[in-house]
């Protein structure tokens, strides 16, 4: 009986488990000794988000909806501008990058999801953190690089900071909200319905440096309208250095 | 029972199979026009991959060489023709395997890998006709539908299961699991099928030479074999199907591939001087990436076969790069013929004189092989590893 309900919540996992990352907790970090206070005349640059939205089949598979995404887009785009007094500091938005400066962006943006990857699991996680790195942790130490190769990000000779912004919401369809419903009250199995990923991060235009990270892989907001988007954009720049959202 | 009921309404598994006999592949359907995606989930896949080419345009892999994209854009169109060529991007992709993909909204990826391989225009219009096949047919959305048909089954056949839980319906729920996998890799080998039957029905009406399509599976099982043999591994099959394959085995690709091929275009041009014209200059960067995958018997195939239309100096280089990198002290011998035979032909390769030099230190001919180095920093005085190369020459007397 034991091993049926686990094979069982192995077979409904399986698929969510491939695109869920293993990390439940929202966790926010900043490294040591940096302080941006509200007005101190720095710039921020904004580049593109990634914003992927779809449903979640009754299996699990993230199903992408257009219509959806570029909703959310427009949605957050607009959060973010309205937000940008309440940042503290002033942004600038990444000019549109061609031929080699394109590369450079993709590069980067690749680079970033790495590293923060790598922030979430090897140090958000506590479960996962290295062993060599354990007094580190213990000191609350922060230290990862993208590199000084960020200085020639397009835009970077204008600002002193880049806020590199990822969302994916994968919402759960009827027919898995019913499997979640019917498997909780049937065999009393746990079933996912939705997966709400987000982090931000300021990194450093100057050194490379990540200044702030903040990740959460339950997001709350419904980025397909704008309240919802307004809810989620606070959300992800929850603690922003010296910046008051989510603190009123 | 439960799995008797589902099966049928499964339906995911329609079979589809090309017999070795078959008659040449018909004509293509007639072209439609520019195609737009419709549906929800075809929108939402091509919004996911023109995200994904944008990344791909600007991706570091990508080998920005217009004179070589645009010949392989020649090549596709003269298989399936200029009205459906221009529904597609291609992208060359510097990665050194045998593979080129089609995603849902026309983006074609080419591996060097592939351009390596083909030997001429022929076989690699097949290759790229078969890949415009998947997306005429619009296969990523229908294996999409058929994933996501199929492990919603297994959702609510897992909750079933556990409803009852007794041996027997964990025995079903097994098998409804094994069919459900089974018939997705069966769904995607279909899919193939119907791909190379399209690309040969593109290739048959075009003017490149149709055979060519099952001659790139035949050279494709002599270098695994020869991979295999050198490795000392048990000789692969040809014709088994795995259950988890993706495509059909190479042997029958290369069987029904010949039967679906018009016979009358057999003596057509296939275009091999205008193949090895276009891709002589990217020639030796592609050996060198497959020298470094280290798949000795492989690559000794690969060198063999493109010296099948003669030796030359990059050719003699590579092979002699490839024993001396294997670097038994039997191998440096055959590498110092090779590299004599490259300067031979061509006395300007400064990698030629390079590996010369080191494989001629190794067994034991000091002086010659630091004249041999001292000939390549003549040649490449700049070059990345000048420096360490200077440490193995004879010092200069001090004063």
């Amino acid at each position: 009986m034991k091993s049926i309900v686990w094979s069982i919540a192995l077979a409904i996992g399986i698929f969510a488990c491939s695109i869920a990352p293993s990390f439940a907790q929202e966790r926010s970090a900043i490294k040591q000794g940096f302080e941006l206070a509200p007005n101190s005349g720095k710039r921020i640059l904004v580049l593109r988000p990634s914003v992927r939205v779809g449903a979640q089949s009754t299996g699990g598979l993230f199903e992408p909806n257009a219509d959806w995404t570029e909703k959310a887009k427009e949605n957050i785009h607009r959060t973010l501008k309205e937000y940008q007094a309440k940042l503290g500091n002033a942004t600038v938005v990444a000019p549109e990058a061609y031929g080699e400066s394109a590369q450079i962006v993709e590069e980067h943006m690749a680079l970033f999801a790495s590293v923060s990857q790598a922030v979430i699991e090897y140090q958000f996680f506590v479960g996962n953190r290295l062993p060599t790195k354990k007094l580190d942790n213990k000191n609350d130490v922060f230290d990862w690089s993208l590199g000084t190769g960020v200085s020639e990000l397009p835009g970077a000779k204008d600002a002193d900071y880049a806020l590199f912004i990822y969302n994916k919401d994968a919402y759960g369809s009827t027919g898995r909200k019913i499997l979640q419903v019917m498997a909780l009250l049937g065999p009393g199995v746990a079933v996912q319905s939705g997966e709400h990923v987000g982090y931000a991060g300021l990194v450093d235009l100057k050194t490379g440096d990540l200044l702030w990270l903040n990740a959460d892989a339950a997001m709350g907001g419904d980025v397909r309208e704008l309240e919802g988007s307004q809810k989620r954009v606070s959300q992800l720049l929850e603690d922003f250095p010296g910046s008051n959202i989510g603190k009123e | 029972m439960m799995l008797k009921s589902a099966l049928p309404f499964l339906a995911i598994a329609s079979s589809f199979a090309i017999s070795a006999n078959a008659k040449p592949a018909p004509n293509p359907p007639p072209y439609a026009g520019i195609y737009q995606p419709q549906g929800v989930d075809e929108l939402g896949m091509w919004r996911e991959d023109d995200e994904g080419e944008r990344r791909l345009a600007a991706s570091p892999l990508v080998i920005r060489d217009e004179k070589l994209t645009k010949y392989l854009k020649d090549v596709l169109c003269s298989a399936v023709g200029t009205d459906r060529c221009n529904s597609t991007r291609i992208y060359v992709v510097r990665e050194p395997t045998f593979n080129a993909t089609m995603s849902p909204n026309g983006t074609m990826r080419v591996f060097s890998g592939l351009l390596l391989r083909m030997r001429n225009e022929a076989e690699l219009a097949a290759i790229l006709g078969h890949e415009f096949g998947h997306f005429e047919s619009r296969h990523s959305l229908s294996k999409f539908q058929a994933t996501r048909r199929g492990t919603d089954m297994l959702a609510w056949g897992a909750l079933l299961a556990s409803m009852t839980p007794s041996y027997d319906s964990r025995r079903t729920y097994q098998s409804l699991e094994i069919s459900v996998y089974g018939s997705l890799f069966r769904y995607s080998r279909d899919n193939e099928r119907e791909a190379d039957l399209l690309g040969l029905g593109y290739l048959n009406k075009s003017g490149l030479r149709p055979q060519a399509a099952s001659e790139v599976w035949q050279n494709l099982i002599g270098e695994i074999e020869a991979s295999a043999t050198s490795r000392g591994l048990k000789k692969p099959r040809f014709d088994a199907v795995a259950f988890t394959a993706s495509h059909p085995p190479e042997g029958e690709r290369a069987g029904y591939l010949a039967a679906l091929a018009e016979p009358t275009g057999a003596d057509r041009d296939d275009g091999a001087v205008r193949y090895r014209e276009a891709l002589s200059g990217w020639l030796p960067v592609f050996l060198e990436d497959q020298i470094k995958l280290n798949d000795f018997g492989g690559s000794e195939y690969i060198i063999a076969k493109l010296s099948e239309s003669g030796w030359t100096p990059h050719l003699w280089l590579a092979r002699a790069e490839l024993y001396r990198t294997r670097g038994h002290q039997r191998d440096l011998v055959n590498a110092v013929q090779f590299y004599s035979n490259a300067i031979a032909l061509d006395s300007n390769l400064p990698d030629a004189y390079r590996g010369l030099g080191l494989s001629l230190i190794k067994t034991g001919d000091q002086t010659q092989g630091q004249a041999a180095l001292s000939k390549y920093l003549a040649l490449k005085p700049n070059a990345d590893d000048a420096k360490m190369i200077a440490l193995m020459l004879p010092k200069e007397p001090s004063q």
